[in-house]
């Protein structure tokens, strides 16, 4: 009868330590994809479509699409990081929970600005126009105004409020038009 | 401007961008992108799409006001009149641009009257046409007339035919009323491209589009363009 192998720990190491660790590295990746994805959706627009940066069509392409697709899609993406946040947390050291917690930060900031339309923070819409007779207005004659003439509505639209409002959707003699500048 | 109908539909615009320094908007019914300045829609369902241009004129408001004692004007937001800036223009210029066109005669920021005869396009150095005022010009076989106003900033843009014949016109000097005098008819026309007194007295002459724009950004748009020389 032979002798028993002699107790060697490492040999007897449990298997789910392994396992656990594997799993972990994934939800890791998976979660880091996702973050990546969701910001990805908002800055990268963003970072594009700026004010006094010039714009290839191709660079305005991808702006346009990514813009175009970021309120789904930062939402499932969103959804995504906190399933996965959840998941590692438990198991993450105080430097990774608080990456988690950075992270999740960022994201959640994304999703919501992928909502928000922050250019008419910049210039706000004017609201359902209104208008005045000459007699009231307090246009400067020198001041330059655009003027429409439909169907026997006459309207002047001062080029001053017009170059900080810049679109403005108006029906002058029944026809539905949008005054730009 | 632009109509917002689109195949019976309806859009409402709003603005969503710039687009080298010329701005982008959107309709909320379709969350289709339009280029500001072509009324084309560059990306998004409508792609492909293209508005309808709305006849405007850029004019003084006391210009205006000669013009349509009747008129409405757009009230200011209460809230947003500190943004309303009466000397915007100044301000503007100051401001630098992100696409040049080096090679040219015209600078980035040079104002120009721009217009389009059937595909042609052309560009007017603002100063320029108001040394000469008025202009004529023939662009693509249309002959044009630009005129500018007595303010020394609105300004129309009109064929140069009355009766079917190309016809010039010169400012009359020896009153103190604007008025142009055409050379076939020697009738008197008014800013608004009416006889007034004469034979052609009750015809007025077709207009057409034009656009006050920086040379930059009409250039960018039109890549074809002439540039008018006298």
């Amino acid at each position: 009868m032979s002798a028993p192998a002699p107790y060697s720990p490492r040999l007897q190491t449990p298997q789910p330590d392994h396992a656990r660790r594997r799993i972990s590295r994934w939800l890791w990746a998976a979660y880091s994809l996702c973050a990546l994805a969701t910001a990805s959706m908002f800055f990268i627009p963003a970072f594009i479509i700026r004010p006094f940066r010039y714009q290839a069509p191709r660079a305005l392409f991808v702006a346009m699409s990514l813009r175009q697709r970021a309120p789904l899609g930062t939402l499932i993406a969103a959804l995504a990081c906190f399933i996965l946040a959840f998941a590692l947390r438990k198991n993450s050291s105080r430097w990774g929970k608080a990456l988690l917690t950075f992270t999740l930060l960022v994201v959640t900031f994304s999703a919501v600005m992928a909502r928000l339309n922050y250019f008419e923070w910049m210039f706000h819409p004017a609201p359902g126009p209104q208008f005045l007779a000459q007699s009231e207005s307090k246009v400067d004659p020198k001041e330059m105004i655009m003027s429409v003439r439909l169907g026997g509505d006459d309207r002047a639209y001062p080029i001053s409020q017009m170059a900080y409002h810049h679109v403005l959707n108006d029906v002058v003699g029944g026809v539905p038009i949008a005054v730009t500048y | 401007m632009w109509t917002r109908t689109i195949n019976g539909r309806v859009l409402h615009f709003y603005l969503a961008g710039i687009n080298n320094q010329n701005f982008l908007m959107r309709d909320k019914e379709t969350g289709t992108w339009w280029q500001q300045i072509t009324g084309k829609a560059i990306y998004g369902p409508l792609q492909g799409a293209a508005l309808d241009l709305v006849f405007c004129d850029e004019l003084t408001f006391g210009q205006w006001r000669t013009e349509s004692p009747s008129g409405q004007v757009l009230a200011p937001v209460a809230k947003y009149s500190k943004e309303y800036d009466p000397n915007w223009e100044p301000d503007v210029a100051k401001l630098p641009v992100v696409i040049s066109f080096p090679g040219t005669e015209l600078k980035s920021r040079d104002v120009v009257i721009g217009l389009t005869i059937n595909g042609a396009a052309r560009a007017y150095p603002w100063e320029t046409f108001a040394k000469q005022s008025p202009v004529l010009d023939r662009v693509n076989g249309t002959p044009l007339l630009l005129v500018l106003g007595s303010d020394g900033k609105s300004f129309r843009v009109f064929v140069a035919r009355s009766d079917g014949h190309d016809d010039e016109f010169f400012l009359r000097a020896d009153t103190p009323e604007w008025a142009l005098l055409d050379t076939v008819t020697a009738s008197q026309w008014n800013f608004q491209g009416c006889a007034t007194s004469g034979s052609a007295q009750g015809k007025c002459l077709a207009r057409i589009p034009a656009l006050k724009d920086y040379w930059f950004d009409w250039r960018n748009y039109h890549s074809d363009t002439t540039i008018y020389k006298h």
